[in-house]
């Protein structure tokens, strides 16, 4: 099992890297985030800035949103890989090996969201660019990156959840607009929740991008919250089993 | 007596309601190649799919290398290669990892020596490191044989294993299909829609149609099946079937207007007494057949093996998409 895992898991990884575009399409849609949608808040009044979002730099308290969304982008690509495999045959090459169908469905999870994880050194000096003082303590970053990569992981065992018996290349795309809007506005990774209507603050206390933006922004400050770090790895593991269930019964070959 | 390398019983497999392989018993004896023949949509994937412990069937069994494959799936899977209809390969990496991925799967230790000796075998030594995506269609169904290998299995299977190549590369992996077997001492199952190329690779064969089994034996046995030639006639003007019902010679005669089909003892003795019979002016086409795989098929089915065009026309289609989204 550890030897399939291993095998397959290095296959997205090389893949990803070997193609140029996908790597500049990662990295390139947070730093646009950053940049552009950073810098609305440009000329606001500092006495604004400090009473609305805590800071007076909006890409400081923008940063662990940013990565929170873009961590919840990448489920997609844990679903466009396996309908590639199955679109292009390479689902039957590895089905017709004794390797049980949830450790395929763990490698394109593990794979997509380790692919994710580029993004936060790219992110990290662009913030720093743009005036963010960042943690210099390795543990900080260790609990950071841990929250992230939990976050990345949950929703790429979602989507897969979700995707498991399509093969059209169009479902991720589809799924990632139903999931990645709601989850991204209805969570406090652009905006403090302070000024949401009712509904939206309780849909944004259970939303794993609040935990995960909340834990970043914290980390800037130096104080790591356990709780939300616990509720991000309670989630990966919740979506996980779920995914390893659901595709050892439902993933096909086509 | 040593165990079957292929043993099923009563094999079915239902898809809502189409019964796609109808209580199919197969014996495959070891070391052998064995061919599956026939048309497209005959059944023959499917069958594959149940050997192979892709999907569990519905009714009855198989044993694949001496494991069943509803209760030991991964068993089976360990002791089987498998060579796709239309090249399956990782085309982002190289021909060594390919080969290294394939071990990992496979879960081999001490894998490299065996690798290397294969890609020798196979003439693309020089080529590990390049990518796939750079190889020539040869070289990769070159490839794919490798990987079928490399965890010495004790059978492999090939679907449509010339499927949509050109006739150059279709000799060529002939003569590959029956080195393999020679040297590796594996037993071969192979499918193919292609009389000619089953005629030239098979030990045994088995003739499928709607999911069924109609024939099994050795190329030799099926033909002398059939000891009638066949001739097929097209005329301007309706004939009627009754007066060459009685000409010497004639066993039967099938269809009816301005096509018919005469299965005869010896052609040459009909012919003579045929055309007359017919009225030269009124012939338009005539086609003679000798006993051969072809006209078992048509014998024993009702209809020629390629019959079917549009199962080729998918085909070409399904080629076309590979290539496009390749690019």
């Amino acid at each position: 099992m550890m030897d399939q895992f291993w095998g397959l898991f290095l296959r997205e990884i090389k893949r990803t890297y070997r193609n140029p575009l996908v790597l500049v399409m990662t990295v390139v849609q947070p730093f646009m985030w950053l940049a552009f949608f950073g810098s609305s808040f440009a000329n606001a009044p500092p006495s604004f800035l400090e009473g609305y979002f805590h800071t007076n730099n909006y890409i400081a308290f923008l940063l662990p949103g940013v990565l929170s969304t873009s961590m919840l982008t990448v489920g997609m690509f844990s679903s466009m890989s396996t309908i590639q495999d199955k679109r292009f045959g390479y689902m039957k090459r590895i089905l017709l090996t004794p390797t049980p169908k949830s450790t395929v469905f763990l490698s394109k999870a593990f794979g997509a969201t380790t692919r994710g994880l580029v993004q936060i050194p790219v992110m990290a000096v662009a913030a720093m660019a743009f005036g963010v003082a960042l943690p210099t303590s390795p543990g900080l970053w260790a609990i950071w990156v841990t929250g992230l990569f939990c976050l990345g992981l949950g929703f790429c065992s979602l989507f897969m959840t979700l995707t498991v018996t399509s093969t059209d290349w169009q479902t991720p795309g589809v799924i990632s607009n139903f999931v990645t809007m709601p989850l991204m506005f209805a969570s406090t990774a652009l905006f403090p929740s302070a000024s949401f209507p009712a509904w939206m603050q309780d849909f944004s206390r259970i939303n794993p991008v609040t935990y995960s933006a909340t834990l970043g922004r914290a980390i800037l400050l130096g104080d790591p919250p356990w709780t939300d770090l616990g509720y991000l790895v309670i989630f990966a593991l919740a979506m996980v089993v779920l995914g390893a269930w659901v595709s050892s019964r439902w993933l096909k070959i086509e | 007596m040593t165990q079957p390398a292929i043993f099923t019983e009563g094999l079915s497999k239902t898809y809502g309601t189409l019964r796609a392989v109808d209580r199919v018993n197969l014996e495959v004896a070891p070391g052998s190649v064995f061919g599956l023949l026939g048309p497209n949509g005959a059944g023959k994937t499917t069958l594959i799919k149940l050997l192979t412990a892709l999907v569990p069937p519905t009714e009855g069994r198989a044993v694949v290398a001496g494991h069943d494959v509803l209760r030991e799936p991964y068993a089976v899977k360990a002791e089987i290669g498998w060579v796709a209809a239309e090249v399956i390969l990782d085309d982002e990496l190289t021909a060594w990892e390919n080969l290294w991925l394939q071990a990992k799967l496979h879960r081999l230790s001490g894998w490299e020596p065996r690798a290397r000796e294969l890609l020798g075998y196979f003439g693309l030594a020089d080529r590990a490191r390049s990518r796939v995506s750079e190889f020539s269609t040869g070289m990769r169904k070159k490839l794919e044989i490798a990987l079928a290998l490399l965890h010495q299995p004790r059978v492999i299977f090939m679907d449509e294993p010339t499927i949509g190549l050109d006739p150059g590369t279709r000799r060529m992996l002939w003569d590959l299909i029956r080195g393999i077997h020679r040297e590796f001492g594996v037993t071969v199952l192979l499918t193919s829609h292609y009389i000619e190329e089953a005629d030239a690779l098979c030990d045994q064969l088995a003739i499928i149609d709607h999911g069924r089994i109609v024939a099994t034996g050795t190329p030799a046995e099926l033909r002398s099946r059939v000891s009638s030639d066949l001739i097929e006639v097209e005329t301007r003007d309706p004939v009627d079937p009754e007066t060459l019902r009685s000409l010497p010679g004639v066993i039967r005669v099938e269809g009816t207007g301005q096509s018919l089909s005469l299965r005869v003892t010896r052609s040459e003795e009909v012919l003579p007494a045929l055309l007359p019979a017919l009225g030269p002016q009124k012939v338009r086409r005539i086609h003679v057949e000798r006993p051969s795989l072809e006209t078992v098929f048509l014998d024993l089915t009702g209809h020629r093996i390629d019959g079917d065009e549009g199962g080729k026309v998918d085909f070409r289609k399904f080629y076309a998409t590979i290539r496009r989204s390749r690019q």
